[in-house]
């Protein structure tokens, strides 16, 4: 064969294989070449480092279907992969994009590469440099060590800030009802209070939580849902002292400003009283009680007296025993 | 030549400090969950979607639910963290059933009968619907890398808030009064998450 004809069959080989490879190349693959392909661009987000094309988890395969779906449909890859990401951000792409902070991640081969063939080329116009210097003198091996010193330290600095932060858990589960005290009620809506005390009404630190919510439908006049509230608390063996006399002082109040049961509230309140005698709160609700629903102004008015005589009467309640009192002298019926 | 020499002696130095450096920024996105990355949906609209209850009673969509706050929990009968907050859920959802809230818990890869069965034991709320997801198609969509998580949705429609981990009462009504008060809360990490076990 001439030097001529071997030319052209090279040519001619050439230009068959160029166009075999554009063939191959804009030829759409295959339906289920397009699924795995999109899968093996697809982080599995329950894997560790795995395709979703490789990974056997359920997860896995469940967006394996859902990109088989998509391809199916006719939908065009990127738009496959962005509702992916749409749903999990680039946390599921296995090859970060080259934009942002992931850009250095594609630059840094790069620039390595870049500087490694500047160093070669200076090399290559230097011959033998680094090579005839001279024996390193203590100042110059000083400093050599000064600088691998600062090098490893911020290394050993780095690895420890590291593990530091590999170590650090995660936030702990806020604890419940052991959160319930350091919490802010002012600003929990009744609903949330509500949710709080069901989820954790066997345990006893939804004592204050349950008293707080209590209060607030007693304030507002709403005694019917007040009421259990109180009683769940005056009826736990582990309430406080000061809960229990709370609960029971209120509950006998609502029976007697709800229904008009003096004995009742007597009895409640005295059961208050059993815990603590010198319970101001009960003394002065006991009194009330017995003036408005009985009209014993005179027991009424000895309570109150004696009430202002106690020091430890707080203002706000004294300012109401007053009032109360000079009402109940001057023979005027209880409010 | 002393010159170049030094300049070959930094060069190295200089790649050997280059490398240190990466080589700790790299690893030190190891031991880091990418569960725990903020949530692409908080502020967007939410995935809608249309599914079954569990017992194969009629389809809810969530556009139906417009006009509420929508609470969407994922959960499984294998998940112990989701065990865990199975009573606040409940607790939250009939506290707040008459305030415009509604609760949607959505079975995570799992059978329907084993999440009825589960909810037979735990004690399913009226007032919550659980619903089935074939092929996770749900959890996708809301980005779900592990359970149990929680997805909070204005009465417009848009994520405001999610829930990694267990959630408690107190968490899920200070997120829902923060709601309704105007806010996104955005997202809270309360504790682990749990892939399904291998078969």
């Amino acid at each position: 064969m001439s030097e001529r004809s071997r030319n052209i069959a090279s040519v001619a080989f050439i230009a068959v294989m160029a166009v075999a490879l554009i063939l191959i190349t804009s030829t759409r693959p295959a339906t289920v070449d397009r699924v795995e392909q999109i899968g093996t661009r697809i982080k599995c987000p329950v894997c560790q480092g795995e395709s979703i094309a490789n990974s056997p988890s359920q997860m896995a395969e469940d967006m394996m279907d859902l990109v088989a779906e998509r391809v199916s449909a006719g939908v065009p890859d990127q738009e496959i992969v962005d509702e992916l990401l749409g749903s999990y951000t680039g946390a599921v792409l296995l090859d970060p994009p080259a934009s942002g902070a992931t850009l250095v991640l594609w630059l840094t081969p790069l620039a390595v590469m870049v500087l490694g063939i500047a160093v070669i080329l200076w090399w290559r116009r230097h011959p033998g440099s680094g090579e005839a210097g001279e024996p390193a003198s203590p100042g110059r091996s000083r400093t050599r060590l000064a600088i691998g010193g600062v090098v490893l330290v911020l290394a050993f600095a780095s690895i420890v800030v590291v593990a530091a932060n590999s170590l650090q858990d995660r936030p702990a589960a806020a604890a419940g009802a052991a959160a319930i005290d350091e919490q802010d009620l002012s600003e929990v809506s009744n609903e949330t209070m509500e949710a709080v005390i069901a989820a954790n009404a066997d345990d006893p630190q939804v004592n204050g939580m349950r008293l707080a919510l209590a209060e607030r439908y007693f304030d507002a006049g709403d005694y019917r849902s007040a009421f259990p509230h109180y009683l769940v608390v005056a009826e736990d063996p582990n309430a406080t002292d000061a809960q229990a006399i709370t609960s029971l002082v209120r509950l006998g109040w609502m029976a007697y400003a709800g229904n008009g049961e003096v004995e009742t509230a007597t009895r409640l309140i005295d059961e208050a009283l059993a815990i603590d005698s010198e319970s101001s709160v009960a003394r002065y609700v006991r009194a009330r009680v017995v003036w408005c629903g009985t009209g014993d102004t005179q027991q009424a008015i000895e309570t109150f007296d004696d009430l202002l005589a106690d020091p430890d009467v707080a203002t706000e309640t004294r300012a109401q025993i007053e009032a109360d009192l000079e009402l109940a002298r001057g023979g005027r019926e209880c409010p | 030549m002393p010159m170049t020499g030094r300049v070959l002696r930094w060069t190295g130095l200089a790649v050997v400090g280059v490398t240190v450096v990466l080589a700790v920024v790299l690893a030190s996105r190891f031991g880091s969950d990418p569960g725990l990355v903020d949530s692409p949906l908080i502020g967007q609209p939410a995935p809608e979607f249309t599914l079954a209850g569990l017992d194969g009673s009629e389809g809810t969509s969530l556009a139906d639910l417009r006009g509420d706050i929508v609470v969407v929990n994922f959960f499984a009968s294998w998940c112990l963290e989701c065990r865990d907050e199975h009573d606040d859920l409940v607790a939250a959802s009939e506290s707040f059933a008459d305030q415009d809230v509604t609760f949607v818990q959505v079975a995570y890869q799992e059978e329907a009968a084993e999440s009825l069965e589960y909810l037979g034991e735990a004690g399913a709320s009226e007032t919550t619907r659980y619903l089935a997801d074939p092929g996770s198609r749900t959890a996708i969509a809301y980005g779900v890398f592990g359970i149990p998580e929680t997805f909070f949705i204005d009465p417009e429609g848009t994520v405001v808030g999610k829930i990694i981990g267990e959630a408690d009462a107190l968490i899920l009504g200070a997120t829902i009064d923060s709601i309704r008060s105007g806010g996104q809360p955005g997202q809270k990490v309360t504790g682990d998450t749990q892939q399904r076990p291998d078969p």
